[in-house]
């Protein structure tokens, strides 16, 4: 469960927010629409303690985010962000890599679940021997998301995503995110497919925002 | 072999008649850079005629703390003109580099003089002067690249950094991928230039030493164990530079600060 209590926060003497509050239960979904420049990635970074509001609470599972716990609750949410730089090398070493995070050794590397996942986001099998540098930037995206789901976590704070992609990719990602019931999807988009999906949705504005 | 023969001064400037040309064409294409130029020569002859006094009393006196003393001077100096150089702040850089060139280049110097050279006093002038500006001057460069590097990657690939960390990374193993490539920035040039050396470009130190009168298989020798003593003082000083300044650097959510580089 997300929930963000009287978050205000100014940048250069203009509110970002005002006084905005919400809740999305576990589960539940949020689509943040709003120009590029009205905060949609900022509010994204507050959730996992990379921005900070002026004022205001951000809740995890009911617990204040803050330095004692932020680590800890990074661990239940997954960012994945639209035209990343994900690293250098092949990329089976860099997915073992993330599994090999002293965080994450309770997981242990499922070649055989990374292709059904590859699969799913249809994703050549060679895509796996190829260097990061090499990847197309639709590849190099899907692969990001692929990572995040290998790490089971229950919060998913998605980023522009589906923008660089072509119309089928888009619907590919757009319904495999709303097949995972039982995670809480934080979603900033400009595309129409996501405003398809009627989740309830945060319109920020220029003069603070509503919901 | 004979040592070289003297310059005289009228000579000398001849060398310094060779200026007309790029100053010449300076001018004619109008790229302004006649005074910087005229500046540039102006400190090189000056510093150089100082050095020169410095190093007859240093090579007269030949007392080690003296000589330890103008090492960390010179030191001093190569920091302070490589970090102007670079994007780094001062006040965050300057300490943490001194100290792990300080450590990395001063390891590899008493390395040198010590095991390699086998010289009975390692902190004579002639070792510890000469060997150690050459050591000097050729590695704080790549040290310098590969902090900046470091840094500057960090700041430009924040949301890889970001999601590396969202990825359940702790802050050493979000730092390790671009303290690989920090690494490779510093080291890749170097290692090119190695593997030309002798073919493209004859090493100052050898040419020097065979100018002043070396064998050049002894010259050689010096060259091919200082080029390896420099090679591992810039792989210490980056490491160090890189393990004393990011804890600091970073604040106790794992975000860089905003302060590192000076803004221009």
């Amino acid at each position: 469960m997300i929930e963000l209590q009287n978050i205000t926060k100014k940048i250069d003497d203009k509110y970002l927010y005002h006084d905005l509050s919400l809740m999305v239960p576990a589960g539940g979904r949020l689509l943040i629409k709003g120009e590029s420049g009205s905060g949609k990635t900022t509010l994204l970074r507050m959730l996992l303690g990379f921005d900070f509001p002026d004022e205001g609470k951000v809740m995890i599972d009911g617990k204040k985010l803050g330095l004692e716990n932020v680590w800890l609750l990074r661990r239940q949410m997954a960012y994945v962000s639209q035209e990343m730089q994900i690293g250098r090398g092949k990329a089976e070493s860099f997915i073992r890599e993330v599994l090999a995070f002293k965080n994450n050794r309770y997981l242990s590397y499922d070649r055989s679940k990374v292709l059904t996942l590859m699969d799913d986001f249809h994703l050549a099998k060679s895509t796996l021997d190829k260097r990061l540098e090499d990847l197309s930037g639709g590849e190099l995206q899907r692969l990001a998301i692929i990572v995040t789901l290998l790490l089971e976590r229950k919060i998913y704070l998605l980023d522009e995503i589906t923008s660089a992609l072509d119309q089928h990719l888009k619907e590919l990602i757009v319904h495999y995110f709303c097949s995972l019931d039982d995670k809480t999807l934080v979603i900033s988009s400009h595309d129409a497919i996501w405003h398809d999906q009627n989740f309830p949705t945060l319109n920020l504005g220029k003069n603070g925002s509503s919901s | 072999m004979e040592a070289a023969p003297d310059i005289s001064v009228l000579r000398l400037m001849a060398a310094f008649g060779l200026l007309l040309v790029p100053v010449a064409l300076s001018v004619f294409l109008k790229m302004g850079i006649v005074r910087q130029l005229f500046v540039s020569a102006g400190r090189m002859t000056g510093q150089l005629f100082l050095v020169s006094i410095v190093l007859v009393y240093l090579f007269r006196w030949d007392n080690p703390w003296l000589n330890i003393t103008w090492v960390i001077v010179m030191i001093f100096f190569a920091c302070f003109s490589a970090m102007i150089n670079s994007k780094l702040s001062f006040r965050h850089f300057f300490g943490p580099v001194f100290l792990s060139y300080f450590l990395g280049a001063g390891l590899l110097l008493v390395f040198f003089n010590r095991v390699i050279v086998n010289y009975e006093n390692i902190f004579t002038a002639r070792l510890m002067v000469v060997v150690g500006g050459m050591l000097l001057g050729n590695s704080l460069n790549s040290t310098i690249i590969g902090i900046s590097h470091f840094y500057e990657s960090i700041k430009k690939d924040n949301k890889r950094y970001l999601y590396l960390l969202s990825l359940g990374a702790n802050q050493s193993e979000a730092l390790l991928p671009f303290f690989r490539d920090a690494f490779l920035a510093a080291l890749k040039p170097f290692m090119a230039n190695m593997a030309t050396m002798g073919l493209v470009s004859l090493p100052g130190m050898m040419t020097g030493q065979i100018l002043g009168g070396a064998n050049p298989e002894t010259a050689i020798k010096y060259q091919i164990a200082i080029v390896l003593a420099i090679f591992t003082a810039v792989t210490i000083s980056v490491a160090l530079a890189v393990y004393f300044t990011a804890r600091r650097a970073f604040n106790a959510w794992g975000i860089i600060r905003e302060d590192l580089f000076r803004k221009r």
